[in-house]
């Protein structure tokens, strides 16, 4: 009987929320400074991010039922996150190196390894994400992560030191000039068996 | 005090009214179930693929610390501070210690699951249940692996969700054939399809718009960017210099071709061109980036939002088949 009302409510609430998780991502992307858009745009963007936002339930406090009811629901629905892929620009790529140190003084050099393409994707993926801001609270466990992961096939190692930076690629003239990706570092850090030391 | 005539506030009303109705229309037009057979066989070829893609990495992608990549932990940890009730594999593999069952035959377990559940999905059989299952386990891996998912997952994961809701069995599936099922109610049909429709207009116009704020995609450089860019260098950078006047062509189509999806997928004349337009650009994106999970969740739901001839049912149908 109420087949309709109950069809054309959901659709209401769920296209709602749709439209605040996407624009919350392009005032986000306006607020980073990161568009064409000129830089006296910013702080409205971020007001307006603030916005969407608050429509999501997100300026509630972490254990409101009501934040986390709607968390769930965007999850199950899969539309937690906007549809921003490769804008405004591409970003840049990112690179872990390790350097491995062993007792008898060999130093190697491996990166994160995956056995597939389809892994190694997702790997790149999560190397972009430690590049992110956001998650600067979970980035040295992820690192310290990744090298127990490498240490693991080389238990020998004494010493392990992650460099983790940016791949900038030249531009079309740089590349025809001859000049080819730059790899600058971002942060590192050393490993060892007992301790673990920032750098 | 102003006073409203009445033939003015009737007109006023009949104008809601009629705004009303033509938004009802809009959203319970009468559909058969071609479009839903297109997704779910689809979308269980989706599954599929992503299962076996994955098949080597399973393991190593979400077991927990100290025997994976990273560890599971962290990523469903970050997805528990948004919500402590979003399934994880987590959930999975504490259930799976109740009965003494190890984390490794516990993921195993969900990977014969969901490619099976992608196979029944492509076959039709259990249809409703299966897609529930795909669904189930596609969420829990996408939030235990958090950290390692990008666009194609959330995609996937809004796909199997309206599958999961959407009137299943549709009449092409064994469901259908083997239990003999009623044909299911048109305007529920044509409901579950709107919504995907309008789900790729916001996909589309929002990714559009965010790429018309990048400087880079009207100079051609965000191509430029994209194609070298590992693990993507499927197209020898030598070959892109070649056709570098092409690239800021091609760059503000993308834009252009994006931002007005919304616009020109309605219109019957043009709908066919976006269409196939849009396609070859996911079909490009998959052959020349390798992101074929991601190409062939989108070239689905396209194909069954907008691809498949609309045969509208007829009222009788709508009758026999106890709408309303």
């Amino acid at each position: 009987m109420y087949w309709r009302q109950i069809h054309w409510a959901w659709f209401g609430i769920h296209f709602f929320l749709l439209t605040a998780v996407c624009f919350a991502g392009i005032f986000w992307l306006i607020a980073q400074g990161s568009t064409i858009l000129p830089s006296a745009s910013d702080e409205y963007a971020r007001d307006a991010e603030l916005a969407a936002t608050w429509c999501l339930g997100k300026e509630a406090e972490a254990s409101n039922p009501l934040r986390r009811g709607i968390a769930m629901y965007l999850h199950a629905a899969g539309i937690q996150a906007g549809y921003t892929f490769f804008a405004p620009n591409v970003p840049n790529q990112h690179r872990l190196t390790f350097e491995l140190f062993y007792d008898d003084g060999r130093v190697e050099h491996q990166s994160p390894q995956v056995l597939s393409k389809a892994a190694a994707l997702r790997l790149d993926t999560l190397l972009d994400k430690l590049a992110d801001e956001r998650y600067e609270a979970v980035r040295e466990v992820l690192v310290k992560m990744l090298a127990f992961s490498v240490w693991r096939q080389h238990q020998d190692v004494k010493k392990v030191r992650a460099t983790f930076g940016s791949v900038n690629p030249p531009d079309i003239d740089e590349f025809e000039q001859g000049k080819r990706e730059t790899f600058q570092p971002m942060f590192s850090f050393d490993f060892s068996l007992r301790d673990d030391q920032d750098q | 005090m102003l006073k409203l005539p009445g033939s003015q506030i009737n007109a006023g009303a009949s104008l809601v009214k009629k705004w009303w109705q033509s938004f009802c229309r809009f959203l319970f037009p009468s559909e058969t179930d071609t479009w839903l057979a297109a997704l779910r066989i689809g979308l269980g070829l989706q599954v599929v693929v992503y299962a076996l893609f994955l098949r080597s990495d399973w393991h190593y992608l979400f077991a927990s610390s100290g025997k994976g990549l990273v560890g599971r932990e962290i990523g469903e940890g970050i997805t528990s501070f948004d919500s402590p009730f979003i399934p994880t594999l987590g959930w999975l593999v504490a259930i799976g210690r109740n009965f003494n069952i190890s984390e490794e035959a516990v993921l195993s377990v969900t990977w014969v699951c969901l490619l099976s559940a992608g196979c029944l999905l492509s076959l039709g059989l259990f249809c409703r249940a299966a897609a529930i299952v795909a669904w189930l386990v596609h969420l829990c891996a996408a939030e235990s692996g958090g950290l390692l998912a990008y666009g194609a997952d959330s995609l996937m994961t809004t796909a199997l969700f309206y599958l999961m809701l959407s009137p299943l069995p549709d009449r092409y599936s064994f469901d259908h054939w083997v239990a003999k099922t009623k044909p299911r109610n048109p305007q529920a049909l044509g409901f579950w399809r709107r919504v995907l429709q309008v789900h790729l207009c916001f996909v589309y116009f929002i990714g559009g718009l965010a790429k018309c704020l990048g400087n880079g995609w009207w100079d051609g450089s965000n191509l430029w960017r994209s194609l070298i860019r590992p693990p993507f260098t499927f197209v020898p950078p030598d070959v892109l210099i070649r056709f570098r006047y092409v690239l800021p062509l091609l760059g503000i189509s993308i834009c252009l071709l994006e931002v007005s999806y919304p616009i020109f997928i309605w219109i019957r004349k043009t709908r066919v061109i976006w269409l196939v337009c849009i396609v070859a650009m996911h079909a490009a994106i998959g052959l020349l980036m390798g992101l074929y999970l991601f190409a062939l969740v989108m070239i689905v739901m396209n194909i069954a939002a907008f691809g498949v001839v609309s045969n509208t049912a007829t009222p009788q149908t709508a009758t026999e088949s106890g709408a309303h």
